[in-house]
């Protein structure tokens, strides 16, 4: 036998599985594709602010749920398949609301809200998955006139951009929302019913200066049109003459656990973060999560010179009544302020660029504008 | 294709897949989601499997998507469960069940682990053609058409991580 064959086999036989699934283990999948083939998805989308708008989309499933009444903030968590977080939804510090309101057409129900203790309490495992610094809420959308809410799959789904964020009083909207508060969610839709988990850095420190979750529709950020912030007074009020979406929830949170030095501390960082941002020098995240993603986003960002041009995708923007910039090509939706992605006077690439991906590929979102004003977008599959 | 399909499929590569799902993901519990995602994630693209075209090849490049997108989880649950001691375990169990065979008995413990060890500690590029290849037992034609890469990389991959392993066993063949 040569050398050769020799160690042919031995990798064959050191590396053959002797191992077969388990009965019990084919039996649950084979079950759980069962309840797959009434298949829900879950749309989870974390919100990036700053010089570099990286919208970073993930659909996975969900097993179907079949009922007409609302889900708790509970069952939204399980839902989604967040387990721990959903036993947090029931523990004592989690505040119950289930506070309805109706607006731009549609009526929103805030279920709940968790953080802190109600988070550390579970425990050591617990932490690994979510965060006790971090704060989840959930919310259900449904449309007034009774019609169902577009599922994730349907292709009209996220055309109605809503932009839910906790805002405090007293600090400028722009500057400290769930997207500058390191956020993000989670969202399905359930028999018509929209139901978003929002998770963001926590919010209970700032408990003591009154805290709001607002909700505005037209753009998938903060929206002035919608929601006004009277920087004299520091008062956060729903912009009246508005069409559209605009709706703010007082967020009952025990003032007692608010903590003014942390808050303090927190605000300096954030601000001083967005300032970095301001100037790209942003020293880089801290948290192995955020670090991992950022990583990621930065890996993405390094294949779009080599990537394939989709000659179809390159279309010239249009605009909205608002002034917006709307581009649409292949299911790929986005309306953005034309500050968000170029400063005044600049021609050329944005530094904006967003990604997307599924199981079979990323795909880079990249907008330019030429002399002439004219911004174009462009969709880079990357390899 | 339907549930039925899927459930065929599962009898006829099950093994191979969560095989090769064992040896990528390390231990069990990873093993176990990992080879339920799999089939999972497969229903959710059964339009896109052809029963007659390397259905198993299909399979094992979803396990190593899901692996890859889910590296995540995994280091999570890493940081959770000291799973290391129960794949131990796992893996005594299995091997003296194997020790059966007398095939598999000409290996020892030591050198199987040691291979295994050594596997473990080379790149994506060169394990997961290897583990295609020994332990989901594909040929060269199905990598290929599994990774979407030419017969001759997938030759010359399974090449190199023959000689790396070589290189960090440094062992007499029996």
């Amino acid at each position: 036998m040569s050398d050769s064959e020799k160690w042919d086999r031995l990798l064959r036989q050191a590396l053959a599985s002797v191992e077969e699934p388990e009965r019990e283990l084919n039996e649950s999948l084979m079950k759980r594709m069962e309840e797959r083939s009434r298949m829900k998805r879950v749309v989870k989308k974390r919100i990036s602010a700053g010089v570099l708008v990286a919208v970073f989309a993930l659909a996975m499933s969900i097993t179907a749920f079949a009922t007409k009444q609302l889900f708790s903030s509970k069952e939204v968590a399980e839902q989604i398949g967040q387990h721990v977080l959903a036993e947090a939804f029931e523990s004592s510090d989690a505040i119950e609301i289930n506070d309805t309101a109706a607006s731009g057409g549609y009526s929103f129900t805030l279920h709940g809200i968790v953080s802190g203790a109600g988070l550390t309490e579970l425990g050591d495992g617990a932490e690994q998955q979510i965060h006790p610094d971090r704060t989840y809420a959930v919310l259900s959308i449904v449309r007034q006139d009774g019609t169902p809410m577009p599922h994730t799959s349907d292709p009209e789904y996220g055309e109605e951009p809503f932009f839910v964020s906790p805002y405090v009083k007293g600090l400028k909207p722009w500057q400290v929302n769930i997207a500058t508060m390191s956020g993000g969610y989670n969202e399905i839709v359930v028999d018509g019913v929209m139901y978003r988990l929002i998770e963001c850095d926590g919010i209970e420190m700032f408990a003591d200066r009154g805290v709001y979750l607002g909700i505005s529709g037209g753009s998938s950020f903060y929206n002035s049109e919608a929601i006004a912030y009277d920087e004299s007074t520091g008062e956060i009020s729903v912009k009246t003459g508005f069409n559209g979406v605009s709706l703010l929830f007082d967020l009952p949170l025990d003032s007692t656990k608010a903590d003014p030095a942390k808050a303090e501390a927190y605000l300096k960082q954030l601000l001083r973060k967005a300032s970095k941002d301001k100037a790209a020098d942003e020293a880089g995240p801290v948290d192995p999560a955020e670090a991992e993603l950022a990583n990621y986003i930065a890996e993405l960002t390094k294949k779009v010179p080599d990537g394939t041009l989709i000659p179809e995708s390159v279309q010239e923007v249009t605009y909205d009544e608002e002034g917006r910039i709307n581009y649409e090509y292949d299911g790929w939706s986005v309306k953005l302020s034309v500050e968000m992605l170029f400063s005044e006077g600049q021609v050329g690439y944005s530094d904006a660029v967003q990604f997307s991906e599924d199981d079979t590929s990323s795909k880079a979102l990249l907008f330019s504008r030429n002399g002439s004003g004219v911004i174009t977008g462009k969709i880079i599959v990357l390899n | 294709m339907d549930i039925e399909d899927l459930g065929e499929l599962i009898q006829l590569h099950g093994k191979a897949v969560y095989g090769f799902c064992r040896r990528l993901a390390g231990n069990k519990p990873d093993a176990d989601d990992l080879y339920q995602e799999t089939f999972l994630k497969a229903m959710e693209v059964r339009h896109k499997i052809d029963m007659n075209h390397n259905p198993k090849g299909f399979l094992i490049s979803l396990a190593i998507g899901l692996r890859k997108n889910n590296r995540r989880k995994f280091a999570w649950r890493r940081r959770i469960a000291p799973i290391t001691l129960h794949d131990e375990a796992v893996n005594a169990v299995g091997l003296c069940e194997e020790e059966a065979t007398p095939e598999a008995a000409i290996l020892s413990l030591e050198l199987r682990r040691a291979v295994q060890a050594a596997a473990d500690s080379l790149s994506n590029k060169l394990k997961i053609p290897l583990l295609m290849y020994y332990t989901a037992e594909m040929s060269v034609d199905e990598i290929a058409s599994a990774l979407n890469i030419p017969s001759g990389t997938v030759k010359s991959r399974l090449h190199q991580a023959r000689s790396a392993m070589k290189k960090i066993l440094e062992v007499e063949i029996p």
